[in-house]
């Protein structure tokens, strides 16, 4: 294990604060200068089950939590029977000694002590932070200023009991775990939170959701910060609704967004398709959860892939690009809004629950956020879908005294109906020629992220999978050559020729193995081997070292 | 172009009641402008049927939607930027069929809109299927017994479902429909206005002609609107309700214009950058 790697990880019932538990931990190690990776495991129920909350942190950047963890709590008995092999060797796990009695571990009466509380359910977070506190040799006083800016209904109370706990962990387990120090303070930031502000950033003026995990936290975001942004952030009555809505919006010259996860983006197909034929610039949200189905919500998986690429009747240009990272989110999803303006067509940012709800410490270039603009109309007689050599006609938006008109039907270049055949020929070739535009386009940006290695076998992935695989390299100390596609349609083949005739492997969150058969359909690249993960739970970084270590 | 027509080649069966509906907003629009209302700011949108054809014909900037989505794209132009004027053209199946849930959450919303419902009672592009607004026993290539359902009463589930505006036009009577659309758009918030069209393969005008009535008085309160809506044949026309509510776009953001009140960048970078200082 890397000495410098900490993990921390509380688990209990839901309505008990263990993902706010997890925070204010993260929080406690950033505020020591280290990066951390907060992943939070949560059932679809809002009291009772069992949540837990991992944190691993490191005075170097680190892209995944662990499963071993070296201080484990555990509010109650099926979190200690839940995490019984998720102890790091030398790593200590505390049970609520007031349900059961063990051998190993740290009892801690964490019930009897917070009975004596008017809002003890709340009290169970508070007793975790204070062990936390204790073990990584916190002072009180560091402790009581922790407690009063995160925890400030009934500070009094909160203070109190977690002094208790406090005294009671610090003679036997005091200092136990002295953590090095980092070299600053970052931000902590979910994904979702990255794609809201990176939307902002790119010149989102409206915003249109139906609740749906895990997009969910998208729309509480934006709806959050709507007055500050002056946006307008709408919860419609489907997602058929809201996608009708957005392009609409877009229709007017607003920056739409929508989000949304597998089921909700298969009921906006038809209006995808609408923003297809109408060129109406839109980019859609779309965070994977495991499906077919309701699958299971609070999950992760990468099995919307190929639904992602394909999405839609009839032939339009879609872009689809996937952020490796929360950081990369941010910037992606600025960049995504830039250019389904700049080419007037619909796109997909797709990520996963595990980008979208796990939180990191990040370090944003602002200045480096895209912003979307249209190519205008200057003057003259207007033709919504004028026909010029790119393929890209010029934007115009009402209210003007030229008329406007934008047509889900087949349609001529002032966009009235047409049943044409000539016509319906032309048009197909008009909106085709916005392919070529785009890929000439896309060769200035970077499109697919190479991390040169010396090992003769290549590993491919994307998506949030990226950074499981980066901790898991480095965990094992393997050093492949990784290749991580950021835009996967169109896919950047230009930049994989290269790695035609190599040995390549994949590593995806997919049963069926949806990128791989991408890689092969649309690169050309043999494939030997893919490492899959499909139970809804992220990799972990020491199990997939060696995985990675028996395929290489 | 000349008496807001376009170019394109009308296909409209002659005699079809659309072209009472066409000449009465073409003569709304003049209308509208006299009262200062003016032309660039006013916005159509079409679902797809026979009615949604208006949208080639009018020489007017707008959406043309998906069958029976259209009032969404309505609500989305509106709120994106209020300053514009929307009209909304729906078929009865395009509204109370396949988008019953979005004419009624704009109207649950008070979007301020003019929905025109062109209620030819069937679905007349698919070669008269029966429609929402159909008479029980309709015998349409689907109900070749005829159907087995109830029509909706659309004044009365306009009227319970929050629209602010409900009224019912002919499109044999253009002078009256002209007055309704321009006290529609006038309107501020969701004005429903359902027109009785003939779609000629299927009716005969002379069974509308006769059995066509004038409400005698508008309804004053919700509860006599909606005696007068149940009790009234459905060849009643006239306001059967009017009311002020709070429109949508003015709960959500005041008197705000998304558009044109855009943030710059760098004030979105300064106040992001707080935000993250905060994390
Ligand atoms: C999603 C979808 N389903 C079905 C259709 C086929 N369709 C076209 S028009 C129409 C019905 C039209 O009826 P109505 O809205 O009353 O308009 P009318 O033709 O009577 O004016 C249908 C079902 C379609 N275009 N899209
Ligand atoms: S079928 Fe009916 S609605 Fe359609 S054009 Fe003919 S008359 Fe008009
Ligand atoms: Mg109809």
């Amino acid at each position: 294990m890397d000495s410098n790697v900490f993990t921390f990880l509380v688990g209990g019932k839901a309505g008990e604060g263990v993902k706010k538990a997890g925070s204010v931990a993260a929080h406690i190690f950033s505020s020591l200068g280290r990066h951390i990776f907060q992943m939070d495991d949560y059932m679809s129920l809002i009291r009772g089950g069992h949540n837990f909350s991992v944190v691993s942190t490191s005075p170097r950047w680190i892209s995944s939590h662990y499963m071993k963890a070296n201080l484990v709590v555990n509010f109650d008995k099926r979190s200690c029977e839940t995490h019984m092999n998720n102890i790091a060797e030398k790593g200590i796990m505390v049970y609520n000694s007031d349900e059961q009695e063990l051998e190993i571990g740290v009892g801690i009466p964490l019930t009897s002590e917070a009975e004596k509380y008017p809002m003890k359910n709340l009290m169970y977070g508070v007793g975790a932070v204070a062990i936390l506190s204790a073990m990584i040799g916190f002072k009180k006083d560091q402790l009581n200023q922790i407690i009063r800016s995160e925890y400030p209904r009934g500070i009094e109370d909160n203070i109190r009991f977690a002094n208790t706990i406090y005294d009671i962990v610090s003679p036997d387990c005091g200092a136990k775990f002295p953590l090095e120090k980092g070299d600053k303070k970052r931000s902590i930031i979910p994904g979702n939170v990255a794609i809201s502000l990176g939307a902002i950033a790119g010149g989102l003026d409206v915003y249109y959701g139906y609740p749906m995990t895990p997009a969910s936290t998208i729309l509480h975001t934006l709806a959050r910060e709507a007055e500050n942004f002056g946006l307008a952030v709408v919860h419609a009555e489907s997602e058929i609704a809201v996608i009708n809505m957005a392009i609409g919006s877009a229709f007017t010259g607003a920056k739409s967004m929508v989000g949304t996860s597998g089921g909700g983006f298969a009921l906006m197909t038809e209006g995808y398709s609408l923003a297809g034929i109408t060129e109406t610039p839109l980019l859609v949200i779309l965070s994977q959860r495991p499906g077919p189905a309701t699958g299971v919500p609070t999950y992760t998986e990468q099995a919307d892939l190929a639904f992602a690429l394909t999405a839609g009747h009839g032939d339009f240009l879609r872009i689809v690009a996937s952020p490796r990272t929360v950081r990369e989110a941010y910037y992606l999803t600025s960049e995504m809004l830039d250019l389904v303006w700049k080419f007037q067509t619909p796109g997909i940012l797709l990520t996963e629950k595990h980008l979208s709800e796990s939180s990191m410490t990040v370090e944003i270039d602002l200045e480096k956020s895209k912003w979307a603009e249209p190519k205008m109309h200057k003057d003259g007689d207007y033709k919504r879908y004028l026909d010029i050599h790119d393929g890209i006609s010029p934007m115009l938006f009402p209210p003007s005294n030229q008329i406007i008109k934008w047509n889900s039907y087949e349609h001529d270049e002032f966009g009235i109906t047409t049943e044409n055949a000539e016509m319906i020929s032309f048009m197909h070739d008009k909106r085709n020629k916005k392919l070529e535009t785009l890929i000439e386009y896309l060769k200035g940006l970077e499109t697919v992220k190479i991390i040169r290695g010396e090992n003769p076998t290549n590993i491919f992935t994307y998506g949030s999978t990226y950074m499981s695989v980066l901790e898991a390299l480095r965990y094992g100390r393997l050093n492949p050559t990784t290749i991580a596609p950021i835009y996967l349609s169109p896919l950047p083949t230009w930049e994989l020729k290269e790695f035609k005739n190599q040995d390549n492997v994949v590593i995806e969150q997919s049963s069926t193995g949806q990128f791989t058969k991408l890689l092969e359909e649309k690169a050309g690249l043999k494939i030997r081997n893919t490492i899959k993960q499909y139970d809804g739970r992220p990799f972990d970084p020491i199990e997939l070292s060696n995985k990675i270590k028996e395929v290489l | 172009m000349k008496d807001l027509k376009t170019y394109a080649e009308i296909t409209w069966c002659p005699g079809c009641g659309n072209f009472g509906i066409f000449t009465s907003v073409r003569n709304a629009i003049p209308l509208l402008e006299e009262k200062g209302i003016k032309r660039d700011n006013i916005v159509i949108t079409s679902g797809i049927g026979c009615h949604a054809k208006i949208f080639d014909y009018l020489n007017l900037s707008g959406f043309y939607g998906l069958h029976g989505r259209n009032c969404s794209n309505s609500e989305g132009i509106k709120i994106a930027n209020p300053d514009l004027k929307v009209i909304n053209f729906s078929g009865d199946a395009n509204g109370l069929a396949e988008g019953l849930a979005h004419t009624m959450f704009a109207a649950k919303r008070n979007q301020d809109l003019t929905f025109i419902l062109h209620n030819n009672s069937v679905y007349a592009l698919t070669t008269g299927q029966f429609s929402p607004l159909a008479e029980k026993g309709w015998k349409g290539p689907s109900t070749p017994r005829g159907s087995y359902e109830e029509p909706f009463n659309p004044i009365s589930l306009m009227i319970e479902a929050g629209a602010t505006f409900v009224a019912r036009g002919f499109a044999g009577d253009v002078k009256h429909l002209t007055d309704l659309m321009v006290q529609g758009v006038e309107h501020e918030g969701f004005a429903f206005i359902e027109v009785l069209q003939p779609a000629v393969p299927y009716h005969k005008w002379e069974e509308y002609r006769e059995q066509i009535e004038y409400l005698e008085k508008e309804p004053d309160t919700y509860f006599e609107a909606m005696k007068a809506a149940k009790e009234k044949h459905k060849f009643t026309i006239g306001i059967f309700y009017r009311t002020t509510r709070p429109v949508y776009h003015k709960e959500l953001y005041g008197e705000y214009n998304p558009i044109k009140k855009r943030l710059s960048k760098e004030t979105r970078i300064e106040k992001i950058h707080k935000i993250l200082e905060s994390k």
